[in-house]
């Protein structure tokens, strides 16, 4: 569904595949970005952990949605993935005395390296079995995590030094803030591009209908790797990133959970959009953090609260998940256009 | 998105209280995987606090309890810990073996004192991990404790049960491995089971293949449970013997007639032993503060004692309340009296376990009998 102004036509598919289809959108998103610099120094330091965990969380879900969203290749193991780009990252860290800039990609090709391998049952299998195939993908690395000690520290985990970035250590929440963010903002730059050209075109071809994307010449094996790659790049950067900032890793928290929360993050966002996977993931982080403040405030007046409220929390959660699903079906994304599409036409709708 | 921003931090605002208080902050956990366990010794701590403030608090300064549950999740656990570093808390009381980990560094460049419910050995290293103390005998001690005792009555060939986590593995990898060797034990078999398992019937097979006469267990209840009823089902003939979280009356309940037999490591006070001072002292007070129950779990006297001795360890501190003071004032705990709950606390500036002592029970007639005196570990 797209809403456009009256008057604001185009006469070129580059215009119609322009990232600022207005010269307003060009300066909400640029004041938007400035704003987010400014953002951290009003910022404490509960607020600016919040922050970072969205974005981190933001490049992994970006690098899920291509996958998932644009491609139609369900994953289950995005959380083991993540986990092998923080592992790699802890190794290359103990080992070299690389800076971040190179630490960081290198984690990420090593990730999507091992991305490609399990996405390889991916020309036999479709849909739900291979689902179940990358299931098995996050029990083996998992598995591996965990007794490959050598290179993980198995379950005693890995200790990870800050980066260090000309002279300036990295080590709290105020200077990651801005690590991140710079992340954050050059891999969702790449994914919004991925997607325009045409590879992202070949991914969608994919998703629609597969067989009439061979006939008009998609390679398939090729683009579904590729996706396969590109996908756990971007979680090999988030759990690059992860290391850094907890600076201990243990295979505790890469976990089926972690996988299963990323793929809510992007049915809730919205499936195949770069935006949606940003307000998915921003809704998931905050949510829950929203909510335990909320009871905190109540239970001082109802104390039954606080005893009630473990038991009920996640059952909450999964109800605002179905919620979602039941009345927002197309993610929070579609929402995004339809205020939008409601605030151009105020006052005065045709 | 700036809104909701702003709706957390009136939220945040709202919570904040006068600056007389002494802020400590808990990390418990009532709805995760080791909520079982977690619940009781929520309740211990909660209590201690209530305690301490009825009795003049800390040189007259009340102590405010932050109580977060994170639902036994690393990032929750992150989450809490900045929170509680925004609202200046002075000391943190933590829960389990992988968010403790996860937390280590942080707790060592703010100089947070950290007491946790896991009793890992390698958190008990002070250089490495100078902010990190726990009150129990560590896993490695127990399982060294065990291991003798399954040497003094004369088996041979042991195994271990235990989960894939930085708590299951903690006890036997390598320091239970190379305690068996060093008492000439054989270390026949080791299984995973999870913790929460629901059968155990293909690894209770192995077990009776192996031949193993002893087995030592590192779960909670719900494992534990689950291993003794599979055992009893395939007609093993293997004892078992669990550490500390596996043992106390929830699992009698569980497990039924299945526990009778099963030997358990603890060094702390059950809730049956009226002949301890500590335990007496707790029904007293429990009949105050929960009248309407009656019986509490050996999690409860843990979360108690351990937070008894930071608070104490708090309250002896000399000038301002910083977190050097307070990691000074716990290394200077020499036999410290926690009123019998537990054997008498000593940390130093290098070992960062407080207790060195256990004792061994079993379950007979569906009732915790001591069958060994104190055994000191070292």
């Amino acid at each position: 569904m797209n809403y456009i102004n009256c008057g604001n036509f185009k006469t070129s598919y580059e215009k119609d595949a322009a990232i600022y289809q207005t010269t307003f959108s060009k300066i909400c998103i640029y004041s938007f970005l400035i704003g987010l610099f400014v953002l951290p120094f009003f910022l404490n330091s509960y607020l600016l952990y919040i922050m970072n965990m969205i974005f981190i969380s933001v490049i992994a879900a970006v690098g899920l949605n291509i996958l998932t969203g644009f491609t139609g290749l369900i994953s289950l193991g995005h959380g083991a993935f993540i986990g092998v780009g923080a592992f790699a990252a802890g190794y290359l860290i103990s080992k070299f005395s690389f800076g971040f800039f190179i630490i960081i990609p290198l984690a990420a090709i090593i990730t999507s390296m091992v991305g490609v391998i399990f996405g390889t049952p991916s020309l036999r299998l479709k849909d739900l079995y291979l689902s179940i195939a990358t299931l098995a993908a996050q029990f083996i690395l998992e598995f591996i995590f965990i007794r490959a000690e050598r290179i993980t520290g198995g379950v005693n985990g890995m200790p990870v030094d800050a980066p260090v970035f000309f002279g300036y250590t990295i080590d709290n929440d105020f200077r990651f803030y801005f690590f991140s963010l710079i992340y954050t903002i050059i891999m969702v730059t790449a994914a919004k591009n991925i997607i325009r050209t045409k590879i992202g075109r070949a991914f969608v071809s994919i998703r629609d209908n597969y067989i009439a994307a061979e006939t008009m010449g998609v390679d398939l094996f090729r683009y579904k790797l590729l996706s396969f790659a590109i996908s756990s790049f971007y979680a090999g950067v988030a759990g690059a990133l992860w290391a850094y900032y907890v600076r201990f890793i243990t295979p505790e928290h890469f976990t089926i959970n972690v996988s299963i929360q990323y793929l809510s993050m992007i049915i809730i966002g919205g499936l195949g959009s770069i935006l949606g996977s940003i307000f998915g993931t921003i809704f998931m982080v905050v949510l829950p953090e929203l909510l335990r403040h909320i009871i905190g405030i109540f239970s001082h007046y109802l104390p039954v609260l606080e005893q009630i409220f473990p038991a009920i929390r996640e059952a909450f959660y999964g109800l605002v998940i179905i919620l979602f699903l039941l009345f927002e079906p197309e993610g929070l994304a579609r929402r995004w256009n339809l205020i939008k599409a409601y605030w151009k036409l105020w006052p005065f709708s045709y | 998105m700036r809104k909701i921003f702003l709706v957390i931090m009136m939220l945040l605002g709202l919570n904040l209280f006068a600056a007389e208080t002494i802020k400590v902050g808990a990390l418990v956990d009532l709805s995760g995987g080791t909520a079982d366990v977690g619940k009781p010794y929520a309740d211990g701590i909660k209590d201690c606090v209530k305690w301490f403030n009825e009795n003049g608090g800390i040189n007259g300064r009340q102590i405010e309890l932050l109580i977060v549950d994170y639902g036994y999740k690393i990032p929750n656990a992150l989450a809490a810990y900045k929170e509680f570093k925004m609202k200046k808390v002075v000391a943190i009381h933590g829960w389990g073996t992988g968010d403790t980990e996860a937390l280590t560094k942080f707790v060592a460049e703010d100089k947070m004192p950290y007491v946790s419910a896991s009793y890992s050995e390698h958190l008990a290293d002070g250089k490495k991990k100078p902010y990190n103390f726990f009150v129990g005998a560590s896993y490695s001690d127990q399982t060294e404790a065990a291991l003798k005792f399954v040497k003094d009555k004369g088996g041979k060939n042991v195994a271990f049960i235990y989960n894939n986590t930085g708590f299951g593995r903690s006890p036997f990898f390598p320091d239970g491995e190379n305690a068996a060797k060093k008492l000439g034990l054989n270390l026949v078999d080791k299984q995973v089971v999870d913790l929460k398992a629901l059968d155990a019937t293909a690894q209770m097979l192995n077990l009776k293949k192996s031949g193993a006469q002893y087995a030592i267990i590192q779960e909670t209840y719900m494992a534990t449970s689950t291993i003794l009823k599979d055992a009893k089902k395939n007609g093993l003939n293997t004892r078992f013997i669990g550490l500390n979280w596996t043992f106390d009356k929830p699992l009698i309940k569980i497990a039924g007639a299945a526990s009778e037999g099963f030997y358990g490591v603890s060094p702390f006070a059950f809730w049956d032993e009226d002949n301890n001072e500590g335990i007496r002292f707790l029904k007293q007070l429990n009949k105050k503060y929960n009248p309407s129950i009656q019986e509490r779990e050996v999690n409860y006297v843990q979360g108690f004692a351990s937070m008894y001795v930071l608070l104490s360890a708090i309250k002896n501190v000399k000038g301002k309340i910083t977190g050097e003071a307070i990691k000074y004032s716990l290394e200077s705990m020499k036999n410290f009296n926690t009123m019998g709950l537990t054997p008498p606390v000593t940390f130093t500036k290098d070992v960062h376990k407080g207790v060195r002592a256990a004792k061994i029970y079993e379950i007979k007639n569906g009732k915790i009998v001591p069958v060994t005196g104190v055994i000191t570990l070292d």
